[in-house]
């Protein structure tokens, strides 16, 4: 492993890896896809072989080193295999999430300057071809999925089979031509620019993040060593392309360790491809853990009065050894051995249905994640930890090691990561991986970056006394003062209430108020199936939302986050006094959320501006109306008439240590 | 996609055509002294109100009903009586008003029951699945995938169609008598029961069928802008009566079948 370790460090860009994976792992898979219900296997070798008459076939179209080139589309192999060819040739690949509309597309693809695109099917087609107009630089577009594109007209168009199909004939043909690539892999510099990726736009438009070979094999090289990751391990593609988090975890920690990838069959398929492939290293944000807890819970509420029982036993008993057991600490025997059987009867099979049982190493970050969901998936044997990272740093900043796991931390440093306070609060990092600077714009970069070399995260955090871990509050930005002058950070307020899985979102206000009030956005899953099991009819989403007794569910959700506040001294006066449940869910269409599903506080405060108006004045109701975007660009428009409901503050417990 | 396998099919021959056909049960006569054809590669539309005798016309053209009077010529054949048997061996496949699955069994297990008529090898071989038998079921199974990469329902392949909702269980079907690579492929009411997405999905679907496999296809339907989108000819009965036939244009602007669809002053 250490020889593998030294060779990467030699290779300074992803195409020398890739040469050295197919030498050192030739004949290990390097990729898998399920293609018509069959899962499809390229090796090293075969992959390093298809790359190169990939690259060959791009050249001759005319993409030449220092270009860029558009990735759009789902986790498929020809996608990453794009990226790859891109890369050789010194071209530098952008990928762009694949469900972004039109407007963002264009926006990514003409700030990028591309002339080529490598795209999946017919429906990114239709999109990019709509805004063709505003993309005078882009020349030709290269796909994978032909369905449907027969009578298109292909002066711009070439199938990604055929453009593989001429690079290879012509590799055949001239072995002149294998040199030239040879050198042009050679030429390949580590402080080249190696992928620009667009950030997801929390705050305002998205900005291209430069990142050069050199530093992310660095970066990659540290994390997999920190883990033990090797050739033997596998991983499910299933984020974003266009997100840090699938180039860093899958693509260059997979070409660093030389492990395989996986890519599901569909963007449907994930839950049931996970299970047929049984990633040994995973990540999954909050949110799909989430939604997979949600769903087991609401299967176990049909099963049968045994299975049930067994169920909540033996998970009231992992969760009362399981932490203990998965971090090495002392567990009385009794407690083994109902474990044991535990594991047995109810760990294990879930674990299988989940996809997790060969899970060895899993992370979770993106935002913070409730504490009782994260002891119920280590609880049950999964070692999952928390990373904190950003797309400016390539990902980690901070990760937790093995053992040392708390669901209000984040860790302490990587390997090599220099971390610092600055005296706003605001958390400072200076890594392996850190970017080259923003594409086409120095005063970004400069913004950002201190005099020594330093990134400003734009988080809020401080560094825990017990654990020496680190600790994010909140965006350095957002955290505001109430009237009366109390710390008002919304995020914490807003997971708080996230933490209950009835509540799907929450978007809270409070800066520059007297008090603190929330806009909800329920769950429809969870909310659903207790509409089902109670006898509450429903016709749509905004119905169930104005329903009063899930007013009444929610008041009581609100009345436990206002207990738990209320014994925080910093944060007793944040108690909510006024809430709304909100009549459509937000959406990343409409531009609510970004398309890492965050919130965009400050859009949607002037958007529904005369709720949030409501909510401070008194009104026990409001009329909105506002537009909705449907995936094909139309609009509609949605008019509702929300309740606003009060709430009692509870009483403050802490007043004695305050007295004092 | 594979084309279907062989001569390829030039559009305008006429692959069946209907000559004054008459069905009735007992007193009642659901179809009378009908004709029309439907032309190789073409999306032919049979529209009416309710009771016009639509979904009879579709039952007389797969056999299912034996008209009393009338001769149906498929494929340059006449016969008086066609069975559904030999419908389905001509090359016939249709789907139902109310869908009409296996309901117990999963989405590819219905698909692959589309297939039986290609299945060459006897029932205790397919049981053995051994040697040839084997052999052949993977190919018609590779087939079926082929329909359900084409279908998108990937992540409903395991699902029993029961626990579907009904959009899905009617691309089930679809996918169903698609696996039989039909020629002429009945539809009846595919988009009933849907939402404006689903019926876009569909109508999606059925252009692709239309312009892969060139497969023709007749099609009932309630919804007026679907059929004048989708449609090349349309004939529109009344009371089992043909009052009109052509291009979408054409009927759509003839005094019968607004009278017909509106009602007229009596």
């Amino acid at each position: 492993m250490a020889v593998a370790f030294d060779a990467a460090a030699k290779a300074d860009t992803f195409p020398k890896l890739l040469v050295r994976n197919a030498r050192l792992y030739g004949s290990r898979p390097s990729m898998r896809h399920k293609d018509l219900g069959i899962w499809q296997s390229w090796t090293w070798a075969q992959a390093l072989e298809l790359v190169r008459a990939y690259a060959v076939g791009l050249n001759r179209l005319g993409l030449k080193r220092g270009e860029t080139i558009a990735i759009v589309g789902s986790n498929r192999p020809k996608l990453y295999w794009s990226v790859m060819a891109a890369q050789m040739l010194g071209a530098v690949p952008v990928p762009v999430y694949a469900d972004a509309v039109a407007d963002e597309l264009s926006f990514v693809l003409a700030h990028a300057d591309v002339r080529f695109a490598a795209v999946e099917d017919q429906e990114q087609i239709d999109k990019i071809q709509s805004v063709l107009d505003r993309l005078p630089k882009l020349e030709l577009m290269v796909y994978d999925e032909t369905r449907g594109l027969r009578d298109y007209d292909h002066a711009k168009l070439r199938a990604m089979d055929d453009v593989i199909a001429a690079g290879r004939k012509a590799l055949a043909a001239d072995p002149k031509l294998g040199e030239w690539l040879d050198g042009e892999i050679a030429a390949g510099k580590g402080s080249d620019p190696s992928i620009i990726l667009y950030t997801s736009g929390t705050t305002g438009a998205s900005k291209g993040v430069v990142l050069s070979g050199e530093r992310s094999i660095q970066a990659a090289t540290d994390t997999v060593a920190f883990d033990r990751l090797t050739e033997k391990d596998v991983a499910l593609a299933y984020l974003p392309l266009a997100w840090v988090g699938d180039h860093y975890l899958n693509y260059a920690q997979g070409l660093v360790a030389g492990f395989c990838m996986a890519c599901p069959e569909s963007a449907d398929t994930a839950t049931s491809d996970l299970r047929e492939i049984g990633p040994s290293f995973y990540f999954a944000p909050p949110r799909t853990l989430e939604v997979l807890l949600t769903r087991v819970m609401i299967r176990m509420e049909d099963a049968s009065a045994l299975k049930r029982k067994m169920f909540h036993y033996f998970i009231g008993v992992a969760r009362q050894y399981g932490e203990r057991i998965l971090n090495g600490q002392p567990v009385p025997f009794t407690g083994r051995l109902l474990y044991w059987i535990g594991n047995v009867l109810v760990y294990a099979p879930l674990k299988n249905v989940l996809g997790f049982s060969r899970v060895r190493v899993a992370y979770t970050a993106g935002e913070a994640i409730g504490p009782d969901l994260f002891a119920f998936y280590r609880s049950i044997g999964l070692n999952f930890k928390q990373l904190y990272g950003q797309t400016e740093a390539f990902l980690y900043v901070t990760a937790q090691p093995d053992g040392e796991i708390h669901s209000d931390t984040v860790g302490p440093a990587c390997p090599h990561v220099d971390i610092r306070i600055a005296d706003n609060g605001e958390v400072l990092f200076k890594s392996p991986g850190m970017f080259i600077g923003y594409f086409k714009d120095a005063a970004k970069t400069a913004e950002v970056m201190t005099p020594d070399g330093f990134v400003k995260t734009g988080d809020a955090g401080y560094f825990d006394e017990k654990t020496g871990h680190l600790k994010i509050i909140d965006r350095a930005k957002d955290v505001g003062r109430l009237n009366d002058g109390t710390m008002f950070p919304p995020k914490y307020i807003e997971n708080k209430l996230k933490f209950f899985p009835d509540i799907r979102e929450a978007v809270a206000y409070g800066d520059m108020r007297d008090f603190v009030t929330v806009m909800l956005n329920i769950d429809l899953t969870a909310v659903g199936s207790w509409a089902e099991r109670n006898n509450v009819s429903y016709g749509s989403y905004q119905e169930l939302a104005g329903h009063p007794l899930v007013y009444a569910m929610m008041e009581k959700h609100i009345a436990d986050v206002n207990s738990a506040m209320a014994a925080d001294k910093m944060l007793a006066g944040n108690q909510i006094k006024r809430f709304l449940i909100l009549h459509k869910e937000l959406d990343a269409d409409d531009g609510e959320l970004t398309r890492t599903q965050k919130v965009r506080r400050g859009f949607v405060a002037e958007r529904y501006a005369p709720l949030v108006d409501a909510l401070y004045n008194g009104s026990s109701e409001a009329d909105i109306s506002t537009e909705v975007t449907f995936e094909d660009g139309r609009k509609g428009t949605l008019s509702a008439r929300v309740k606003i409901a009060d709430m009692q503050p509870v009483a403050i417990s802490g007043t004695l240590g305050k007295a004092a | 996609m594979r084309a279907p396998d062989g001569p390829p099919v030039t559009a305008g021959d006429v692959l069946l055509s209907i000559d004054n056909v008459s069905l009735s049960f007992g007193g009642v006569k659901a179809v009378s002294g009908v004709s029309f054809d439907i032309r190789k590669g073409e999306i032919r539309a049979i529209i009416g109100p309710n009771g016009a005798g639509k979904t009879s016309m579709l039952n007389i053209i797969n056999g299912f009903y034996h008209p009393q009077e009338g001769v149906i010529t498929y494929k340059g054949e006449a016969r008086a009586k066609m069975r559904p048997h030999d419908a389905a061996d001509g090359g016939i496949a249709r789907t139902f008003q109310n869908v009409a699955l296996f309901r117990g069994m999963t989405a590819l297990d219905n698909i692959m029951a589309g297939r039986t008529l290609k299945m060459r090898r006897n029932m205790f071989w397919q049981m053995l699945r051994v040697g040839p038998a084997l052999a052949e079921e993977v190919e018609h199974r590779h087939r079926v995938e082929e329909i359900i990469d084409f279908l998108k329902i990937q992540e409903i392949r395991r699902t029993p169609v029961s626990r579907l909702p009904y959009g899905l269980q009617k691309r089930v079907e679809l996918g169903r008598a698609l696996a039989m690579e039909p020629e002429l492929l009945l539809l009846d009411e595919p988009m009933a029961g849907m939402n404006i997405e689903e019926k876009e999905d569909m109508s999606r679907f059925i252009l692709d069928v239309n312009d892969h496999y060139g497969t023709t296809i007749a099609l009932i339907e309630h919804d007026m802008g679907v059929v004048m989108d989708l449609s090349d000819r349309v004939v529109v009965l009344d009371h089992g009566i043909k009052i009109a036939d052509g291009t979408p244009n054409e009927v759509k602007s003839n005094q019968a079948v607004i009278d017909a669809y509106l009602g007229v002053a009596h």
